[in-house]
């Protein structure tokens, strides 16, 4: 894998394609498990590792399963990295395995897994998937983390179980709390990425409609003649640009 | 279609690659599930922690199954603990949509060995109920002089009324796992004591 593609996959899956923010996909863990930054946290790497998992494992057997029961497989698949992790909180982080509560088994069908395992890992090599893996599941730890860390601060007065001070507000533990902080984070998260891209998009427009210095071109040019012709060209990588 | 052209069809490697793959999970899990398991005694053990932030030594409490059955619900398990306290896990029914809250009660004993009232209400579980985050377990040891004779709590009939906030029907189920922990302690555990 190049530099080039692992920082594509990178931007992909934290940014561009981040599945919370930007393709608002497992809206319902993210909705019900943001009350805390910590519930986020664990949800987030809980997702992550059974994303890396799942995805390395079914790049590895894509040319193996038929494309006829390619879902039947990935599910068994995801299934099994799920109940693993289920198995594993429950021995060693029994806290966390009750505050995720149903939701950790319902990972099964997020749809974030499925999507990455149909889209990307049953398609691409095994380096790849996993790098892919790796970042889809830290986009969704980060956003999770943000959104419950708003909610925490707001509707506990806390930040990671720590107390900041008295002052709090319920309204943002409660569900009605957590579709107001969520639709905030999109539209704040969409807006400034709009804006980020934007300005390197007409960054690029800038560079590419430069005139580039033409070393044959007679000196006795005539300058209305080569303003027409830089116009011309500009008009070009424009209607270019728009096609 | 013979045998020989289903041997070497699509759908045949389809079953085979399916079966692999749930026979390997299957094996697995089977594995990882012996060396991952929790016992009971490490279950009722984190309970006891839940309750009071350390472990303690237990004694398991056995009682018929109409003993453990009331009108409030019932009850899974009692423990008598090392301060001489009863721990008893009881299930309330009756809530939103029908739901049920499962609670960790500790029932005092006073000097005398008589029921003393409620030391600490801790949930365990709940099903379709969404604000039990609410309670905290002082909610009920701050009646515990009124919980005398045939006084249980209720959400809006006769009785003492705990409601917590924005959750009525949940309460409801909540105190129905609360009383049917003091009925059993009035009725049974307390009664057996002294007999």
């Amino acid at each position: 894998m190049t530099g080039k593609r692992f920082k594509t996959i990178a931007f992909d899956g934290l940014l561009k394609n981040n599945p919370t923010l930007r393709l608002v996909l497992g809206t319902c863990p993210t909705l019900a498990l943001s009350t805390a930054a910590f519930n986020g946290i664990g949800m987030g790497l809980a997702v992550t590792f059974i994303l890396i998992c799942s995805n390395v494992l079914i790049s590895l057997l894509r040319k193996t399963i038929p494309n006829a029961v390619r879902i039947p497989a990935f599910v068994i698949i995801i299934a099994t990295f799920v109940t693993i992790v289920r198995m594993v909180l429950d021995k060693f982080i029994p806290s966390l395995y009750d505050s995720m509560g149903v939701y950790l088994p319902l990972i099964v069908v997020n749809c974030i897994i499925l999507g990455r395992a149909e889209s990307f890992a049953s398609k691409n090599k095994v380096l790849d998937s996993a790098c892919d893996g790796l970042f889809t599941g830290l986009g969704f730890t980060c956003a999770l983390t943000l959104i419950g860390a708003v909610r925490e601060i707001l509707g506990a007065g806390a930040i990671f179980g720590y107390t900041l001070w008295d002052f709090k507000i319920e309204f943002f533990t409660s569900s009605a709390g957590a579709f107001f902080v969520y639709g905030l984070a999109i539209a704040i998260f969409n807006a400034v990425y709009s804006r980020i891209e934007n300005i390197r998009r007409s960054k690029t427009f800038d560079l590419r409609i430069m005139p580039k210095p033409d070393v044959s071109a007679p000196d006795n040019l005539d300058p209305e003649a080569s303003e027409t012709a830089q116009a011309n060209t500009t008009a070009d990588v424009a209607a270019k640009e728009v096609k | 279609m013979t045998v020989k052209q289903f041997f070497k069809s699509q759908a045949f490697k389809c079953i085979i690659v399916l079966l692999v793959i749930a026979l390997i999970a299957g094996g697995l899990l089977a594995i990882l599930n012996d060396v991952l398991a929790v016992s009971d005694e490490e279950r009722t053990m984190r309970a006891i922690e839940k309750v009071y932030g350390q472990k303690m030594k237990y004694e398991d409490m056995e009682f018929s199954a109409e003993e453990l059955t009331n009108d409030y619900g019932s009850i899974s398990k009692v423990y008598l603990l090392e301060n001489g306290n009863y721990l008893v896990q009881s299930t309330g029914g009756n809530g939103y949509k029908g739901g049920t809250i499962t609670v960790w009660v500790v029932l005092k004993a006073d000097a005398d060995g008589n029921f003393g009232g409620i030391e600490k209400v801790v949930l365990e579980s709940y099903e379709k109920q969404t604000l039990m985050s609410k309670l905290t377990y002082d909610v009920y040891s701050a009646h515990n002089d009124e919980v005398t004779g045939d006084v249980y709590f209720t959400t809006g009939g006769d009785g003492i009324k705990v409601v917590v906030s924005g959750a009525t029907y949940s309460t409801n189920a909540l105190n129905n796992a609360v009383d049917c922990a003091l009925k059993f302690a009035k009725d049974k555990l307390f009664a057996k004591e002294v007999a």
